[in-house]
């Protein structure tokens, strides 16, 4: 098992445990974590699954690919902690990961 | 007994409504390539699209020389120059991008369309839909130094009649090129050379400033043009259609669109969408023998055909009763609205989120005209070369203005 802190723009920590191998998108959206849409379903095309990783995780994490960065500098508020939550497969080495969640998306 | 007779016995809710307007045409129409294999299972269908041991497939791929990519649209290609063709302009497609900038381009074109309905009293629905189509497609790729956007949209659709109308054998052929050189030709003219040497000398952030930067060739230019056009110009049209003669006919569901928030009204768009997809399949072509998920074990060289309507009747994902249109549904099952309507994987359709604000922007300012009534229906008829519906006929009315 995997534990995920999801914390949200009003500072409200929210822990899962979930199975590895699905998405940290995939297992926000069966949770229904607030604050990320998805509205791609998971091929990295529409940026709204943005999240913003604490930075001690940040190095644990393989970089973003080209097209992740260019979703990112598209929605405007890049930052260099910021991903995009469906190109973030879980796996056991993820345990503990904190991440961010905006408001809105968009 | 068809999947669908079964599927619609077996709805205890309802009596096995079906709500769908194109369901008996496209089961009758239907055509998957030659040889294809159709997977009608949602999980096979997405197991797949995401593989990268798929190519594009079909008849307008296979007919594709893929020798020199400059020269043909991204739509052909596979892997990283895929990929990378797709990443350097998929901001333009962002959802943030569309509620920043495309939305005020949607805001004008409908203050032209109701206006000129409002002085004309009638007009015909499928004319209103390509024109709000047409012009958020040309400003996106960049098609915006016109003489209009109306001859702009007729050159467009010469080009794409050609593709539609295309005959087989090398008399087909030969008839094909003689037309595509005259009307590719005219549209180059009179559509890509302005625009191309306007951001020759002023870069803008579009898909003709990204091709005029990467130094694309005069075919490969107008080939991408075409591909992001045509698929964002003609599928739109008849999204808007269908979703109006929906909302026309369903009261309740009009006033819920009417009444209800964006995301409640995208909502109701995306599961018109799922029960009328524009497009209805999909090919891929096996790239190595390969073991797919649920597609199971598939050969090099074996053609696959997804169909998008079994898809996204699949009820393993829908629930019961899934040719009843249910805007909830989506957010009970935890699946994507659209479903497979947009395809899915790397070639998923960039245009996605364009096609679902523009018609909602359509649609919300249509509904809300003094007086306005659908006063012919449309027919549906079947076109073969992009398998899937086209609504002509419909006529609206408002009160004059």
């Amino acid at each position: 098992m995997v534990q995920i802190i999801f914390v949200s723009h009003d500072g409200t920590a929210r822990t899962l445990d979930v199975a590895a191998g699905a998405s940290l998108m995939e297992t926000a959206k069966a949770h229904d974590v607030p604050g990320i849409e998805a509205v791609c379903g998971g091929n990295c095309y529409c940026g709204t699954c943005r999240v913003r990783v604490s930075a001690e995780w940040r190095d644990r994490l393989a970089p973003p690919e080209e097209f992740e960065v260019e979703l990112l500098n598209a929605t405007g508020e890049s930052h260099a902690d910021d991903r995009l939550s469906c190109q973030i497969p879980l796996t056991e080495a993820l345990d503990g990961l904190v991440v961010h969640t905006p408001e809105q998306q968009y | 007994m068809t999947d669908r007779a079964a599927t619609a016995q077996a709805c205890p809710a309802h009596q096995g409504r079906d709500d769908r307007k194109s369901g008996h045409l496209a089961d009758a129409n239907l055509r998957p390539q030659p040889g294809a294999r159709v997977f009608g299972s949602f999980a096979a269908g997405r197991d797949i699209l995401r593989s990268n041991k798929m190519r594009q497939g079909g008849a307008a791929s296979d007919a594709t020389d893929l020798s020199n990519p400059g020269d043909i649209s991204f739509f052909f290609l596979d892997g990283d120059l895929h990929r990378k063709r797709r990443a350097a302009v998929a901001g333009l497609f962002a959802p943030k991008t569309i509620v920043t900038r495309h939305k005020a381009v949607m805001d004008r074109t409908m203050d032209v369309i109701v206006a000129d309905l409002r002085r004309r009293g009638s007009a015909p629905l499928d004319e209103l839909s390509w024109h709000m189509a047409v012009d958020v497609a040309a400003e996106i790729i960049g098609l915006t130094d016109s003489d209009s956007n109306a001859n702009l949209a007729e050159r467009v659709r010469s080009v794409l009649d050609s593709s539609a109308t295309r005959k087989p054998g090398w008399l087909g052929n030969l008839v094909f090129n003689a037309k595509m050189l005259i009307r590719a030709g005219r549209f180059y003219k009179h559509d890509m050379v302005p625009a191309i040497a306007a951001r020759r000398v002023t870069p803008k952030d579009d898909v003709i400033s990204y091709m005029v930067q990467e130094n694309y060739s005069k075919k490969g230019m107008i080939m991408e043009c075409l591909s992001y056009g045509g698929a964002g110009m003609m599928t739109t049209r008849e999204f808007i259609v269908m979703c109006a003669w929906h909302l026309f006919e369903k009261t309740e569901l009009r006033e819920r669109f009417l009444n209800g928030p964006e995301e409640d009204q995208f909502a109701i768009l995306e599961e018109i969408l799922r029960l009328e997809p524009v497009a209805s399949l999909l090919h891929r072509r096996v790239a190595e023998d390969a073991e797919i998920g649920q597609a199971g074990a598939v050969k090099s060289g074996e053609l696959l055909a997804i169909s998008i309507r079994a898809a996204n009747a699949d009820e393993t994902i829908t629930g019961a009763c899934p040719y009843e249109l249910d805007p909830d549904r989506a957010k009970r099952m935890k699946v994507v609205g659209p479903y497979m309507s947009f395809g899915d994987g790397p070639h998923r359709c960039p245009g996605a989120q364009v096609a679902l604000h523009e018609t909602r922007v359509f649609l919300d300012r249509m509904f809300r005209l003094p007086g306005i009534r659908l006063v012919s229906e449309p027919k549906v008829s079947w076109n073969a070369f992009i398998q899937g519906y086209e609504l002509r006929g419909a006529v609206i009315t408002c009160d004059p203005a």
